[in-house]
Order: structure tokens, then C-alpha cells, then sequence
């Protein structure tokens, strides 16, 4: 023992330093192999739950009736389409996509539409007439605290609100200002610009940047729909109809 | 008894962020909530209870002048398998906030450390409780840390408003200069009840020895050599 220990001789160490690598190289490929089905099901969930949220009620599976298209104003940017079925008729669809003008990268979206190019509008609020839209950030990076509020649906929790039942507002989507302005909106010729850019939507101070992102891919989704939007339906199983 | 004083040490005595600062990247950086810290202290707490057990086994037959590597080579490897049962189990939120730090645990300076200054010279049982007690003190840390930085910014624990219903957003804490901050004031306070502590035993107050970055050997090959 003492004599590996105290060994100088470098091709032993070599040997060594192999026979380690080896073990754990053996080591991870039985763990890749046994993670590998969990995280592509852990992937798929996501992407479920994102749909099932923008989405109206459906009984074909939307994740895999998809098209993917490139954006109108990138060629490099992929937008994915997936079309939601009931009675075989296409009532609705979700795009996927993404925008690299984020405060720090990319802010990934997933936005529903009606066959005709508008936004969704998921529910009313009850009590007011506050529509919420089918406009969902799944993916971003934005400041915590700032960018966030511009992206985050998120439901806020206190001390008290574990002690009380849940209202009927806890089965909808959670309200964002920010968010919620794009319900019933169609892509025209003009870009969507916030109101410090000349445009007309509202953004939070202090994160106009990511205010202006979300403003960018949520039209990228939307243009792109509506320029290819015949192509789009007949592949997901739509007839002409629903496009009008 | 020597076993639960190996556990305990790590709490307080020799705590890895308070007492030794060691590991002050992902301390920093992943701290801005309460639940961020409990995760980041849960994965360390597993790989260093890992790398310690099996560094700890293999330490009589691992030679002396590749040893750095040989424990390089077992902390990714648990990294790695960590990583892996993050992407297919932890929640999703969780793990994106956890994401870039998780193969940061590989440089951690505890995980090396530990292995370095005890498992290398302790039998595995010793090592496991010392890389258990070590990763607990390093989780407390991270909660507390976190706990008191999502408190300030706006009035939450776990995500759940504790005191106000409504919003209250301070920004200061949940970026890197509160981070700073709040770290500095925690150690203040850490030196403070130390010494008051060995003041009342009527001792002089010393912080562990041998333990932290001034002391360790760890880069510096010829001086280790016996």
C-alpha cells in the first residue's frame, strides 16, 4: 500500500489517474442512463402544463401536432406551432418562441392564439372586467425583483391565505398588467412598440428593457402566425374556415 | 461521542461560510431567496457527504503527488450524478434558478477542503459525519442568509408574505451589493458572540486554525510534503 502511496514512478500515476477516470466515467453513464427517461418526460411536463394553460379545452395531444416555421424578421429564430383539436375541429393554437433582446438574454414564450391571429383571452377576472391573457414567459433571466414582473405570473401568497379556502380565482391564471395587455390584440403592419417608444403599450419603469422584449417576441409569435397562417392550419388539420 | 462533536463542529465551531469563508461564490451568488439556499445546501450537502466517504476510502492507496486530481475527479463525478437527479426530479422553478451554480460545486472550496484536511486522514464513518455536519452548517447558513435577504426585499419566506399582504419591493438586498452587505453584518455579528462568549469563560477568542483559506496548504504542494 505505502508503495503506491509514495510512488514517483510517473506511468503509475498515469495508470492510476486512468483506472479513476475510468470507475467514474462508468459511474455516470449508469446514472445518464437511468436519468434519461425522467428528464425528457421532466421537459415534456413543462411544455404540457405551459399548453394546457394557454390553450382552450382540447382531446388531441397538442405537444406532438405540431409545425415549426422561421420568424418573419429572423431567419434564425424557430417559432413552434401546436394546434389544439376538439370534435376535429382546430380551436386554437400555441406558439412557441423566442426574443434575444432580454435584459440578460433570452426570453422564451408561449402565446395562444385563436385560429384568426388574435391573442386569447384565457378569463375575466371576477369582480372587475380585467381580461387575462394567454400570453405565458416560460423561460428568462431577467433581474429579480424587475424584469421579473414583467415576465412572472405569479400568485402571491401571505400567512393568511393558507388558513383561507381558495377563491374561484385560484383555478385561473395569475394577472400580470403587463401581460394581460395583449389579450385580444392582432398583428398589424406596425410593429408593437411601449409608450416611451411613440407605441401604446404600457411598461414598468425601470424595466423597459425586458418590457420591450416581451413587446418583441410576443409580436414575432403573432406576425409570424398571421403571415403564414394558411400553411400553419392545414398542417395542424384545420380547414380554411377556421382561419376567418 | 468524538462522532457527534465531527458533526456538530460544522455548525458552529467551524462553520464553512461564517467561520472559515469558504465557498463564498455560490454563498453570494444563488442566496436571494430562502428556498435558492435550501437547495444549494442540499446538493452541496450530498456531494460532500459522497466525496468524503469515498476519498476517505480510497485515501491508502491514492498517491500522494495526484491526489489533487484523484479528488477533483470524485467530487465531479457526484456533481455530475447531482446535476443529472436535479434535471429529472427537483421542481422546475428550482432548478432554474439553481442551474449554473450546481457544476460550480465542483470548485466549491469546502468540498475540496474537507477531503484535503480530513477525509484524507480519517476513517469513512468520521469523514461521512464531518461531511454531513459541514454541509448542515453550510445549508443554515445559506437559509439564513437567504431567509434574511428575501425578508428585507420584500417581506416573504418560502415565497409566502410573512408580516404585509400587500407588495413591498426593496431591490437592495436581492442583488450582489446587498448580498455584501448582509453577509458582512452576519460575520459582525459571528465575531461579536464569539468573543463576548470567550470573554465571559475568561479566554481570548481564536478562530479554528489551520482550517480556512489563510492556513490551508491545499496550492501549495512543497510545504504539505512530510
Amino acid at each position: 500500500m505505502n508503495k503506491i502511496k509514495n510512488t514517483e514512478n510517473i506511468i503509475l500515476l498515469g495508470i492510476f489517474l486512468a483506472v479513476i477516470g475510468a470507475v467514474a466515467a462508468l459511474i455516470l453513464a449508469y446514472f445518464a442512463q437511468l436519468t434519461k427517461a425522467p428528464i425528457a418526460k421532466m421537459k415534456m411536463q413543462a411544455t404540457n402544463n405551459a399548453l394546457k394553460e394557454v390553450l382552450p379545452a382540447f382531446d388531441n395531444s397538442p405537444s406532438t401536432d405540431k409545425v415549426t416555421v422561421k420568424a418573419v424578421d429572423d431567419d434564425k429564430i424557430e417559432i413552434t406551432y401546436f394546434g389544439a383539436m376538439k370534435d376535429g375541429k382546430l380551436v386554437g393554437i400555441a406558439g412557441q418562441g423566442v426574443t434575444l433582446k432580454g435584459y440578460s438574454g433570452k426570453v422564451k414564450a408561449m402565446v395562444g392564439l385563436e385560429p384568426n391571429g388574435r391573442i386569447r383571452t384565457v378569463a375575466v377576472l371576477p369582480g372587475s372586467n380585467k381580461k387575462i391573457s394567454a400570453v405565458l414567459i416560460t423561460e428568462q433571466s431577467e433581474t429579480p425583483g424587475l424584469g421579473t414582473v414583467v415576465c412572472e405570473r405569479t400568485r402571491q401568497k401571505t400567512i393568511f391565505s393558507i388558513f383561507k379556502p381558495e377563491g374561484p380565482e385560484a383555478k385561473i391564471l395569475p394577472p400580470n398588467p403587463i401581460l394581460d395587455q395583449y389579450a385580444g390584440k392582432e398583428a398589424g403592419k406596425e410593429m408593437w412598440k411601449v409608450i416611451k417608444d411613440g407605441g401604446s403599450l404600457k411598461y414598468i419603469t425601470g424595466a423597459t428593457i425586458s418590457s420591450r422584449a416581451v413587446a418583441d417576441v410576443v409580436y414575432r409569435i403573432t406576425k409570424t402566425f398571421k403571415v403564414n397562417q394558411k400553411e400553419i392550419i392545414a398542417k395542424l388539420g384545420g380547414t380554411a374556415e377556421a382561419a376567418k | 461521542m468524538s462522532l457527534i462533536k465531527d458533526f456538530s463542529k460544522g455548525l458552529w465551531k467551524e462553520n464553512p461560510v461564517l467561520v472559515l469563508l469558504l465557498g463564498m461564490c455560490p454563498t453570494l451568488a444563488v442566496t436571494s431567496n430562502a428556498k435558492n439556499g435550501l437547495g444549494m445546501g442540499l446538493a452541496t450537502t450530498f456531494v460532500l457527504l459522497g466525496s468524503n466517504i469515498v476519498i476517505s476510502v480510497i485515501r491508502d492507496i491514492v498517491p500522494k503527488k495526484i491526489r489533487i486530481p484523484v479528488y477533483i475527479v470524485v467530487i465531479a463525478t457526484f456533481v455530475t450524478v447531482v446535476q443529472m437527479l436535479m434535471d429529472a426530479y427537483a421542481p422546475p422553478a428550482l432548478n432554474a434558478a439553481l442551474g449554473i451554480f450546481i457544476p460550480l460545486i465542483v470548485v466549491n472550496c469546502i468540498v475540496l477542503g474537507r477531503a484535503e484536511a480530513f477525509a484524507s486522514k480519517n476513517n469513512p464513518v468520521r469523514s461521512a459525519f464531518d461531511g454531513l455536519g459541514m454541509g448542515t452548517g453550510f445549508t443554515l447558513a445559506l437559509v439564513l442568509l437567504g431567509g434574511t435577504r428575501e425578508f428585507l426585499a420584500s417581506g416573504s419566506l418560502f415565497e409566502i408574505k410573512v408580516i404585509t399582504p400587500w407588495s413591498v419591493d426593496f431591490l437592495l438586498p436581492t442583488q450582489a451589493p446587498g448580498a455584501f452587505i448582509i453577509l458582512g453584518c452576519f460575520l459582525a455579528a459571528m465575531n461579536w458572540l464569539n468573543q463576548r462568549n470567550a470573554i465571559k469563560r475568561g479566554e481570548v477568542y481564536i478562530p479554528p486554525q489551520g482550517m480556512d483559506c489563510r492556513h490551508c496548504h491545499l496550492c501549495d504542494f512543497n510545504s504539505n510534503e512530510e
